[in-house]
């Protein structure tokens, strides 16, 4: 049955797929990662921190991300984010954000709820007593949480972490419904421009699944070599 | 003035009162041994002195600050209290150096060469110098205790609490950490410690304090408690731990 697909198309459009596509995909998920999760640990010691107005901004925010498809909130962004821009601003016309840009911040406020709770439970991983000990040296909040918990919470979240980067990177494709570029969306393109859908997305499928597979494997060499010996 | 005075503190969750009413000082240069059977309350007063365990009312002074102060920095003056605990509480991800290091440099502003030399002597009078670059997971128990130890007074503190630092321990290595205290209070520290080692307290006790159900039930000079305790329950503790 093969006889009929012309696999070719692949060949003509690689620099394009993996250039185009992959490096937007790729820049999506890393920045996304890294904004998400300096975001969400801000979220999870404001979740933790006993001051109730901050527990409950955090609380709500997280359980609002969590309960809202993706792709919902990427419209919602998309379409909403140039009136807050201008009312943020006091401009007179909605602001000019572009979808990469939206993309980008939709992407990053999502995932801040997800790395918030991974925060949250690798914080509550570390023992009351390593906290205690450090205030009792004279540590204040700050030096404990930079110094002691976060460093070794971080550590032990690790193979969640990339677990959730994993889940990402397969959801930028999302960002079709905006019209951009990732490497699905360059691959639909190529696809209909020359007409070899089943090829195109059989090569897409296979890439996403190599590279989530891949990390899958690292996650699984990590858990061994980060864990912190008691 | 004593070094620690406890006024009249109380401490209840809810209706179940952890603390009720308890009072008394540690003299500068005295060695005070906190004993009772579980749950008595003990560890709880102990954590009050430093101010990790709130207390509703009643005061603390340390060295003439109270704790009770708004105007206290509470900071500050656990910089000036060493405490060991039960559970060790080295930092894991940290190397015993850096985990004598870090408080001496973020809170004393120490430079990492001084800081490293007093680490390093430290060691040394705790018998763990070649241990300097292990991480404290690499250690026996007895070992991260002995440096947990040596961590509280890299800070060069005023006195010193100690949580039952022997009671996770395995039996044989219980003698290493408390050759290291008795060390100290020979030195003349100031001691506060919660412990069911009687045969520490009989060798260096100042005085022993009985609790039970968040009083202090006894109060006493060592000879005193040993000899004669005076309230029923005191005696049956002690008659409970002795035996063997």
């Amino acid at each position: 049955m093969f006889s009929t697909f012309d696999f070719d198309v692949i060949a003509r459009s690689w620099q394009y797929l993996f250039f185009e596509g992959m490096k937007f995909t790729l820049t999506l998920t890393a920045f996304a990662t890294l904004g998400g999760l300096i975001a969400g640990t801000i979220l999870a010691l404001m979740r933790l921190s006993g001051i109730k107005p901050l527990e409950w901004f955090a609380t709500f925010y997280t359980t609002l991300f969590r309960s809202l498809p993706l792709v919902l909130v990427i419209f919602w962004f998309y379409f909403l984010l140039p009136y807050i821009g201008a009312w943020a601003t006091g401009a007179s016309r909605p602001m000019q954000v572009g979808a990469l840009n939206s993309a980008l911040i939709t992407f990053t406020l999502f995932e801040a709820a997800y790395f918030a709770e991974i925060m949250r439970a690798g914080i509550q991983s570390i023992p009351k007593g390593q906290s205690a000990a450090g205030y009792a040296l004279g540590l204040s909040y700050w030096q404990v949480m930079g110094g002691i918990v976060l460093p070794q919470a971080f550590r032990n979240m690790i193979p969640v972490i990339l677990t959730q980067t994993i889940v990402l990177f397969q959801d930028t494709s999302l960002v079709y419904v905006l019209s951009l570029t990732d490497f699905l969306g360059a691959a639909s393109k190529i696809a209909q421009r020359d007409g070899r859908l089943v090829e195109m997305y059989l090569f897409a499928a296979l890439v996403y699944f190599v590279i989530s597979f891949a990390l899958s494997q690292l996650v699984k060499v990590l858990q061994d070599r980060v864990a912190i010996v008691r | 003035m004593p070094m620690i005075e406890i006024k009249n503190i109380s401490k209840a969750y809810g209706s179940f009162k952890v603390l009720t009413n308890c009072t008394t000082s540690v003299e500068k240069g005295d060695v005070v041994v906190v004993c009772g059977p579980s749950g008595s309350g003990k560890s709880t007063l102990i954590k009050t002195v430093n101010g990790l365990e709130p207390f509703q009312s009643g005061d603390i002074v340390v060295d003439g600050i109270s704790l009770s102060d708004n105007a206290t920095n509470l900071n500050k003056l656990r910089s000036r209290v060493g405490m060991v605990f039960q559970n060790f509480e080295l930092f894991p991800h940290l190397s015993i150096m850096d985990n004598l290091c870090l408080a001496q440099q973020k809170v004393l502003g120490r430079d990492r060469a001084a800081s490293e030399a007093k680490g390093l002597a430290l060691l040394t009078r705790v018998g763990l110098t070649e241990q300097a670059a292990k991480f404290p997971g690499q250690l026996s128990g007895g070992q991260q205790q002995r440096v947990a130890i040596a961590r509280a007074l890299a800070m060069d503190p005023i006195c010193m609490l100690f949580d039952e630092p022997t009671s996770a321990l395995d039996p044989e290595m219980v003698n290493e950490v408390l050759d290291v205290m008795v060390a100290l209070a020979k030195d003349g520290m100031t001691m506060m410690v919660v412990t069911h080692e009687m045969g520490f307290a009989r060798k260096v006790a100042d005085r022993v304090i009985f609790m039970d159900r968040g009083e202090i039930v006894e109060d006493a000079k060592k000879d005193d408690f040993f000899g004669k305790p005076r309230s029923e329950r005191a005696q049956q503790f002690l008659s409970k731990i002795l035996q063997h």
